[in-house]
């Protein structure tokens, strides 16, 4: 596993913090979403289809910051829309850095090479590219909707890694992906240079286009066991092993979806950051008046009952990893020895 | 997979089988501009992003067709909601993109005789 010592310890002192404060709900990490806009319109993507008016508003700095320091969470994961087209993005970045949140900003990078060359951002172990892959070349620029999207943003990567930044992957798996050509694409991506991958099965938004090739439960975790057993040494992941671990159906956890709560120019997206059934205007509004035994598994929602998604059940399993003498060996255990 | 009916040029008739709090739902759900028509008399074309009916007083949020807000209105001022802006969830399949892809590399492929 990846994760720097120093942001492992800052989730680690963040969690049990409030389990000693007997915190029932708190947040792991913050997504905020500045902008809504992008510049590709990916078929599995249901978070840009919005009137022109909505798409050409942004946040303000004050109301990202405001946000952030409301939740309280550790990491802030800036996404969007394209969060490069933000006009504020490298105001924004600086300082989220100056308060120490570690911050992984997703992007499809086809603008990060014009950033990096601008001077927008400096490298920082509190800030890592986290770059949309979702496969090998073929299969990136048809889940982007758009051909040269990978070269490009291979491209970008090289350059960010070569100016001391800290790169990451994140990416989406559907049930068209073929085993042996996910890891054959780890191969590359860790050929690339970056400091390590984040993987998730993909959710299938009601708004977006594709509607067919979102994974059931029973598919995810047999395509995760086909691609992660036997993992191969140079791959390394950014994530909880107990996550990848639940993702290959060794583990049964219940969502957790206050975990990855999501801002963005509506307010706190309710209940989570995949379903989108209203907002609250404050951080503290969302945790009080959501009725939070209406979602996950257990719940019996039929929207919860195949998503396996990072948001939800990433936070269950960093949480478990601080709950038993058993689940923190097996975490230490997967990370120095990198076997899942 | 048979596409989903946009709701895009519907003027709900409120009946008993269509109540406006269904219409609200509906405009929550939908990627949208609208015309809400108040009790008043007067209109106002914006998107709706939020509805609470959980409160004491339900409300909706919505920004204007400007940008401007987040305005607050409550159901009780609410009179009709019509879905007159385009559907910009509406028309943009996966496979259309597929057949624009196939299409542009047929058109790539070198022809007979060329």
């Amino acid at each position: 596993m990846s994760v720097p010592a120093a942001q492992a310890w800052a989730v680690a002192r963040h969690v049990v913090t409030n389990k000693l404060l007997r915190r029932k709900r708190y947040p792991l990490v913050m997504m905020l979403e500045p902008l809504m806009r992008c510049n590709l319109a990916c078929a599995g993507c249901g978070k840009i289809q919005y009137p022109a008016q909505i798409l050409k508003k942004h946040l303000t700095i004050e109301q990202c910051l405001a946000a952030t320091d409301e939740c309280g969470a550790p990491m802030v994961s800036i996404a969007g829309g394209e969060p490069l087209m933000y006009p504020l993005i490298g105001e924004l970045v600086r300082r989220l850095v100056k308060r120490k949140k570690f911050i992984y900003l997703c992007t499809n990078a086809l603008l990060l090479r014009e950033r990096l060359a601008e001077g927008t951002f400096e490298p920082s172990r509190y800030l890592a590219f986290s770059v949309h892959m979702d496969g090998l070349e073929e299969d990136h620029d048809e889940s982007v909707c758009r051909d040269g999207v990978y070269a490009e943003a291979t491209a970008a990567i090289k350059d960010a890694v070569g100016r001391g930044y800290r790169v990451t992957t994140n990416t989406t798996l559907f049930d068209n992906s073929q085993p042996f050509r996910v890891r054959r694409f780890f191969d590359e991506m860790m050929e690339l240079g970056v400091e390590g991958m984040m993987v998730s099965p993909g959710y299938s938004y009601a708004k977006a286009p594709d509607q067919e090739h979102f994974l059931r439960r029973e598919r995810t975790t047999q395509l995760f066991s086909d691609v992660l057993s036997d993992k191969a040494k140079s791959w390394k992941f950014n994530q909880s092993p107990l996550f990848l671990q639940f993702l290959m159906g060794k583990k049964d956890f219940e969502c957790t979806p206050w975990g990855n709560p999501l801002y963005t120019i509506f307010g706190w997206q309710r209940p989570c950051y995949l379903l989108q059934e209203g907002y609250a205007s404050t951080f503290q509004e969302l945790l009080d008046t959501t009725q939070w035994e209406n979602y996950g598994r257990q719940s019996g929602n039929p929207k919860c009952q195949d998503c396996m998604v990072h948001c939800g059940y990433e936070p269950t399993a960093v949480n478990a990893t601080f709950s038993s003498l058993k689940e923190l060996k097996n975490t230490v255990v997967a990370m120095v020895t990198g076997k899942i | 997979m048979e596409q989903e009916r946009s709701l895009e040029g519907w003027t709900p008739e409120l009946d008993g089988s269509m109540t406006l709090e269904r219409v609200i739902d509906l405009a929550f759900d939908y990627r949208g501009n609208t015309t809400i028509v108040c009790t008043d008399g007067s209109e106002m074309v914006a998107y709706v992003f939020n509805r609470n009916k959980e409160v004491a007083e339900p409300f909706i949020q919505v920004f204007d067709d400007k940008g401007n807000g987040p305005f607050t209105i409550p159901y009780a001022r609410i009179q009709s909601i019509q879905f007159t802006g385009k559907d910009t969830a509406a028309g943009r399949s996966w496979e259309a993109w597929v057949k624009r892809r196939e299409a542009g590399a047929n058109e790539s492929r070198p022809q007979p005789g060329t």
